[in-house]
């Protein structure tokens, strides 16, 4: 759960985007070192081909790669498209912008202020996750996915 | 007076090539070649060369004394007893050539024993196999596809109203094609079941924005025409809206 103190912003591009791009404007925005969380938002690409004649085959994507956000490996499962962000405060949304900037270079691209994680788990959360799931997590991802979180630390 | 059909209204390019390509009188543009080899790999129903399965035996031997079937006149592959497949197309919101709903009724117009299918981001065309090749064929060697902005998807097929990919594709969960950057050429890696094909496809380059705007059928604020700039046809929508909405209070008009 988010806390309401914290300010966020949302980050969309015209574009999705390639995972050199994610990369760089990720380590960009990273390096300002006003991030508490964020989340990398898009179509899902699936592993394995989930529907049809091949389905359970190798789904080989160009899009789904690993790509390294400060000295952390982060496997993309989404085309990303939008970067939700949560901050320490308000004052780094000026260097988070000038981030972008450099980050997207000639691609179109627009920051917007407001409140796009949930505050508090809702009845369905409940239902789905139970009374133990991870809070941090509901509003943000599915609390019952294997792979958790990706912390990345020494930014500081 | 014998009658005309108008096919739609509108005074906008969009209008325009929306009435052209549902016109039978009207050649639809050839852009690309492709062979009858790579339209059967691209469907997937069966390996290219491969004698057509069939569903039932010939017409020929022994059709029932039925006056219907002796008015219709059957297709080839109905006479043959052909099987009934598909072929399946996502369009992009991005000034795609062609949409769904343009689709289903470019076809009705210009061929015969075919059931197309419109959801709202992809489009199903069935008929039998050795008619379904020959409009595949037509379907994608004309102005009606375009390399980057439609896609052939038998499962599988979001795309249509999400934001292109840097590169200009759309997207595709399964990547079906890929563009080839040095020669700007779009190729077939797996067939519209997302099944790894023995060898690429090619399916040519991808249009221009200048080409895809002044080919498009689909109105879009943004990136094309808007709706709202063809007065024609904001007045007829709103006009069938009307009286659909008044229909259950005995419109009189």
């Amino acid at each position: 759960m988010t806390d309401a103190i914290y300010p966020q912003v949302r980050i969309v591009s015209e574009r999705l985007l390639n995972p050199e791009t994610v990369e760089r404007v990720m380590n960009l925005i990273v390096a300002t070192e006003g991030v508490r969380r964020a989340i990398l938002n898009g179509p899902r690409i699936p592993p394995t081909i989930t529907y049809g004649p091949a389905k359970g085959q190798p789904n080989p994507h160009e899009m789904r790669k690993i790509i390294k956000i400060g000295d952390q490996n982060v496997e993309l499962q989404v085309h990303v498209g939008t970067i939700l962000l949560e901050l320490e405060n308000k004052d780094v949304i000026p260097a988070i912008r000038a981030a972008c900037e450099a980050g997207f270079r000639d691609l179109p691209w627009y920051l917007q202020e407001g409140r796009f994680m949930k505050t508090s788990p809702s009845l369905v959360d409940y239902a789905k996750y139970g009374p133990d799931a991870d809070k941090a997590i509901i509003g943000m991802a599915d609390p019952g996915s294997k792979s958790g979180p990706v912390i990345i630390q020494g930014i500081k | 007076m014998a009658y005309k059909p108008q096919y739609g209204p509108g005074s906008s390019t969009i209008a325009e090539n929306r009435r052209k390509q549902m016109d039978p009188s009207k050649k639809l543009e050839k852009v690309r070649d492709i062979s009858d080899e790579d339209i059967v790999l691209l469907m997937g129903h069966k390996a290219p060369g491969a004698a057509y399965p069939s569903a039932h035996p010939p017409l020929t031997e022994g059709e029932p004394d039925c006056p219907v079937r002796k008015m219709v006149v059957p297709i080839d592959g109905a006479k043959a007893g052909d099987r009934i497949r598909f072929i399946q197309f996502a369009d992009s919101m991005y000034n795609a050539p062609c949409h769904p709903y343009q689709r289903s009724y470019v076809e009705s117009y210009r061929y015969r024993g075919v059931d197309p299918g419109t959801l709202s981001g992809r489009q199903i065309v069935e008929c039998r196999e050795r008619d379904l090749e020959k409009i595949a064929k037509e379907l994608v060697a004309t102005e009606l596809f375009d390399p980057a902005r439609t896609g052939i998807r038998g499962s599988t097929v979001h795309g249509h109203s999400l934001r292109l990919a840097e590169d200009g594709m759309m997207f595709d969960m399964m990547q079906r094609c890929i563009l080839d950057k040095k020669a700007g050429m779009v190729k077939y890696v797996k067939n519209q079941n997302s099944e790894p094909l023995d060898k690429e496809v090619k399916v040519g380059k991808m249009m221009d924005d200048k080409w895809l705007k002044a080919h498009s059928t689909i109105f879009h604020s943004l990136v094309g025409v808007p709706f709202r700039s063809d007065q024609e046809y904001v007045e007829y929508v709103q006009r069938v809206h009307s009286l659909r909405t008044k229909y259950g209070f005995m419109p009189e008009e």
